[in-house]
């Protein structure tokens, strides 16, 4: 019995045009955004490439490592092409300095503000926004439809128990959208290779699960249409209400939520951290000069010393206090980062957990978790950065004697030997294991569950007291 | 009789439950978008200020021109109430000092990445996408809704012109759509009224050319939806086309013609420019570093043969002249790298001119692309901004430059010293030339948007015109 209920409501979905047409239009957004993606991928790909290139050759024929101006950049991944999450948002460089510490900068849509304009077109914002519409536009009149045509009171005039009726409603529509829509994401997973992305296995899992959420977030909004529809007498009144919700669940609250909680905590602005550090600093400089001059003051110099001699005294001396300097400035930066950070987690919390009373923020949160693309991007990158700087300064500690020597203090020393700029140390920006992601996206994956099941108790419950005639 | 039919449809529309429902979100949502717009303007306002006042309170705290740098900040403007634009991507400060160019950086969302993820609501937003949804809700049965309850045979039994029926349709639903649009609009003007945004004539009038854009674009949405009912016979067949369209033409035309336009014109990298610079700048600074050393060799070599009493004499008589040497030489150091970044940012704009263009001439196709960069270019928030406000800082670069050059030139004549002792006072500050943020004035503003404004006008003029058309030989059957 179940299986002719599901076999009538495949057969409805897939004989209508609707169907038709909305699977042509998602075939080719899907297709469009897969070979988007990777013709982005390859395109910033390039960029990585040019840019790590010019910032070797910008360093070849020097002489002295302190005069190096290094960078390093973010690697795209080809599933940032996909699901591309806050990866334009957040600096894509960092310049390295042995003084300073490290800060990411140039943005992708600070370089390049057009893309931001309209941003782009990823698997997220298709599954997000396009496919939940059309869930709507297929599942709006699935009992009141019915019931409007006389079917419904048709179908009731054999023995057909209602519980059975309304999951095989649900199945049936979902296994009608669901499977077709499984064939242009083969194909877009296809493509993938033949354009020449190269993925590892554990990229395809995780691509795999951001698919697998995408279609729990189609049933929650199958489950959440059918509830509505035996909620309501008109189909009419149906799909206004169920349009109403889709552009609360996924344009309005989403987009509020987070800046109406996110403002409701209060975490230090980067102005005023940067404040205080640069005042820090300026106080340890103007305790450092007075050691310089008081060096200078108790140094006069024995008579059999030579100038250099003393210069070489007094720079050794300098050295040894900007050392100092840079770790003291460290530490301070650290306690100012990590109470920043704390703070900022809070407002995270807060915000992101009002948003989650939409399934459109669950879902997006889950997918960029699994792309890598969420906020543990940049907290991953800007760790990395910071270890990376701390090998860079042990590296310009071993070839220059220290990791802060200035260069204008340097000897000008015209027949020195070139550097190779081989020799630094590669920046390696490693991926998690895929567990991280998943684990990352296992609570929004759950709640998107537990959103299906309730529209679905829901639908079933209503429906057991649906007015069939 | 044309009263009467536009009296007709505006009953049809007011009277409708769908019409109480969509009017109640849409104020709502009108409403709500400023209020969170205004939040944020707050907010950034004070941002902006309190990062004045920090910049101005270490700078009050330096003791010598030598280590003097600044930062300079972009100003938030009321408009990003109603159309945020690019405003949270760009960034929103510059360091402003001898040796760096100018730079923007740490734009909103890079440093509250946790504001990116969803990104911001603004009145554009909700015109953009809801409004142009509502208006095809309410006019995709125009005509054949009509003819499926057989009341367009009805009215057409009586001695009712065709033309004069489907202008009255389109009257009557404008009529019926517009005015209570205007109503919560009009509120939150009085609401922006009541809280104070610092509006001045110019944003008055770039609002108030704004809502008139806004009203054009959603024109277009409800003669496309009469166009379209005119095409078809059956009202499900026109929804779902026009869902369709308006899908394809609001989400998907704008975001894919810039990235066709991003695979066609190929723009450098910004950090492979940066890494160009550097090289330059080090090189140049090595040569200076030479000179200096040559021109200190040449001057030792004058003095070889003077007793110490004799050089001091020598060096006081010099002085002048040698500062001046010394200064013209970091001069043409720093002009030639200036020159070098200047070059090298013209060919990276050129690029990215071009890639613009050919972006917007794309996605104008579609008349949601049309509206936006109509209404960002009104607001001030378009792309430019980052041009304008990067012109202006190089300028005031410049100006603060010569400025801390000459302080820099007089504390060297005083002989201070730079390793400060217990004698350091606060630097007098007073006549350091202040960053003022480039104007927008409303021709600025309306100058580029007249294209988008033109061709939102044809838009709709096609549309009418196609329903127009297509209803005169219609089948009222």
């Amino acid at each position: 019995m179940l299986r002719l209920i599901i076999d009538k409501e495949l057969r409805e979905i897939i004989g209508s045009t609707k169907f038709a047409v909305t699977f042509g239009v998602m075939s080719l957004l899907i297709l469009l955004a897969f070979y988007v993606g990777a013709r982005n991928y390859q395109v910033s790909m390039r960029e990585y490439e040019a840019a790590i290139a010019e910032n070797t050759k910008q360093m070849e024929g020097l002489t002295d490592w302190s005069r190096v101006d290094n960078r390093i950049f973010l690697k795209p991944q080809p599933l940032t092409a996909l699901v591309s999450g806050i990866s334009n948002d957040i600096g894509r460089t960092v310049p390295i300095q042995t003084q300073s510490e490290p800060r990411s900068q140039d943005s992708r849509f600070n370089d390049d503000p057009i893309y931001a304009v309209f941003r782009f077109i990823d698997l997220e914002f298709i599954f997000s926004i396009v496919l939940s519409l059309f869930a709507i536009l297929f599942a709006y009149d699935a009992v009141n439809g019915e019931k409007e045509r006389g079917t419904l009171r048709l179908a009731f005039a054999n023995p057909v128990p209602r519980d059975k009726y309304i999951l095989g409603k649900l199945v049936g529509s979902f296994f009608a959208l669901a499977v077709p829509l499984l064939v242009p994401l083969l194909l877009g997973c296809l493509l993938l290779p033949l354009l020449g992305v190269s993925m590892e296995s554990t990229e395809w899992i995780r691509l795999a699960t951001v698919i697998a959420a995408g279609l729990m977030y189609l049933g929650v909004f199958l489950t959440l249409s059918i509830f509505v529809s035996s909620m309501t007498e008109h189909s009419s009144s149906s799909f206004l209400l169920l349009l109403v919700i889709w552009i609360f669940a996924v344009l309005i609250i989403p987009r509020t939520a987070v800046f109406v909680a996110g403002r409701a905590v209060d975490v230090p602005s980067v102005d005023e951290v940067d404040f205080q550090k640069s005042t820090y600093l300026s106080q340890l400089w103007d305790d450092d000069m007075k050691k310089m001059d008081e060096f200078r003051r108790s140094n006069p110099g024995s008579p059999g010393e030579s100038h250099e001699d003393r210069h070489r005294k007094f720079r050794a001396y300098m050295t040894e206090l900007a050392d100092a300097r840079t770790g003291k400035l460290d530490v301070f930066s650290q306690r100012l980062n990590e109470d920043r950070n704390n703070r900022d987690l809070v407002r995270q919390h807060l915000a992101l957990g009002i948003a989650r009373i939409s399934p459109a923020s669950v879902f997006a949160l889950a997918a960029t978790d699994l792309a890598g693309t969420s906020l543990n991007l940049k907290n991953r990158f800007d760790m990395a950065a910071r270890a990376y700087r701390d090998s860079y300064a042990r590296f310009i500690q071993e070839k220059t004697g220290s990791a802060t020597s200035f260069w204008w203090m340097g000897n000008q020393n015209e027949d020195a030997e070139e550097i190779d700029p081989y020799e630094l140390p590669a920046f390696e920006f490693k991926e998690a294991p895929v567990s991280d992601y998943v684990t990352s996206a296992l609570p929004d994956l759950a709640i998107l569950v537990l959103f299906n099941l309730v529209f679905f108790s829901g639908a079933f419950v209503a429906f057991l007291r649906y007015d069939v005639r | 009789m044309f009263s009467l039919l536009v009296e007709r449809e505006l009953k049809g529309i007011l009277l409708s439950p769908k019409f109480t429902a969509t009017f109640g979100v849409c104020s709502l949502l009108m409403l709500l978008s400023l209020f969170v717009g205004i939040q944020e303007y707050h907010h950034s306002v004070t941002q902006y200020e309190t990062a004045l006042q920090l910049n101005d309170r270490q700078l009050a705290g330096e003791t010598s021109w030598w280590g003097i740098d600044s930062k300079v900040y972009r100003e938030p403007d009321p408009m990003q109430v109603f159309v945020s634009g690019v405003d949270y991507d760009v960034g929103r400060l510059s360091d402003i000092s001898t040796w760096n160019e100018v730079k923007l950086k740490n734009s909103s969302y890079s440093d509250d990445s946790l504001f990116a993820i969803f990104r911001f609501v603004d009145f554009t937003f909700i015109v953009q996408i809801v409004l142009s949804l509502f208006a095809i809700l309410f006019t995709y049965d125009a005509i054949n809704g009509e003819r499926e309850s057989g009341t367009l045979k009805l009215a057409m039994s009586n001695a009712v012109p065709r033309a004069r029926y489907v202008l009255a349709k389109f009257v009557g639903a404008w009529l019926g759509l517009t005015i209570p649009v205007l109503i919560p609009v009009l509120l939150g003007v009085l609401v922006v009224l009541l809280i104070g945004l610092p509006l001045d004539a110019d944003s008055w009038a770039k609002l108030a050319t704004f809502l008139g854009v806004s009203i054009l674009y959603f024109t277009f949405f409800i003669a496309l939806g009469i166009f379209v009912s005119a095409l078809t016979r059956r009202s499900s067949v026109s929804f779902l086309i026009l869902l369709v369209t308006w899908v394809s033409l609001v989400l998907i035309i704008p975001r894919a013609a810039t990235m066709a336009a991003g695979q066609v014109v190929r723009v450098a990298n910004v950090a492979e420019i940066d890494a160009k610079k550097d090289r330059y700048s080090t090189d140049r600074w090595l040569a200076y570093r030479s000179a200096r050393m040559q021109q200190r060799d040449q001057r030792e070599s004058q003095m070889a043969n003077m007793t110490e009493a004799e050089r001091a004499v020598f060096r006081d008589a010099n002085r002048q002249k040698w500062t001046e040497e010394e200064d013209a030489l970091r001069q043409t150091t720093l002009e030639e790298i200036a020159e070098y970044s200047r070059k090298l940012d013209e060919d990276l704009n050129n690029q990215k001119a071009q890639m613009q263009a050919v972006a917007f001439t794309l996605s104008r196709f579609s008349p949601s692309s049309a509206y936006q960069i109509a209404a960002m270019n009104l607001a001030g928030t378009n792309i430019d901004v980052k041009t304008r406000y990067e012109q202006a800082m190089q300028d005031y670069r410049k100006a603060f430059n010569t400025f801390v050059d000459a302080k820099r030139q007089e504390e060297r004549m005083q002989n201070r010293r730079r390793f400060g002792g217990g004698q350091d006072e606060p630097l007098d500050l007073t006549e350091m030339p202040r960053f003022q943020s480039p104007e927008y004035t409303y021709q600025e503003a309306v100058a580029p948007s007249v294209l988008d404004m033109g061709l939102l006008s044809l838009y709709v003029l096609a549309a009418f015109a196609g329903a127009f058309v297509a209803f005169l030989r219609y089948d009222v059957r």
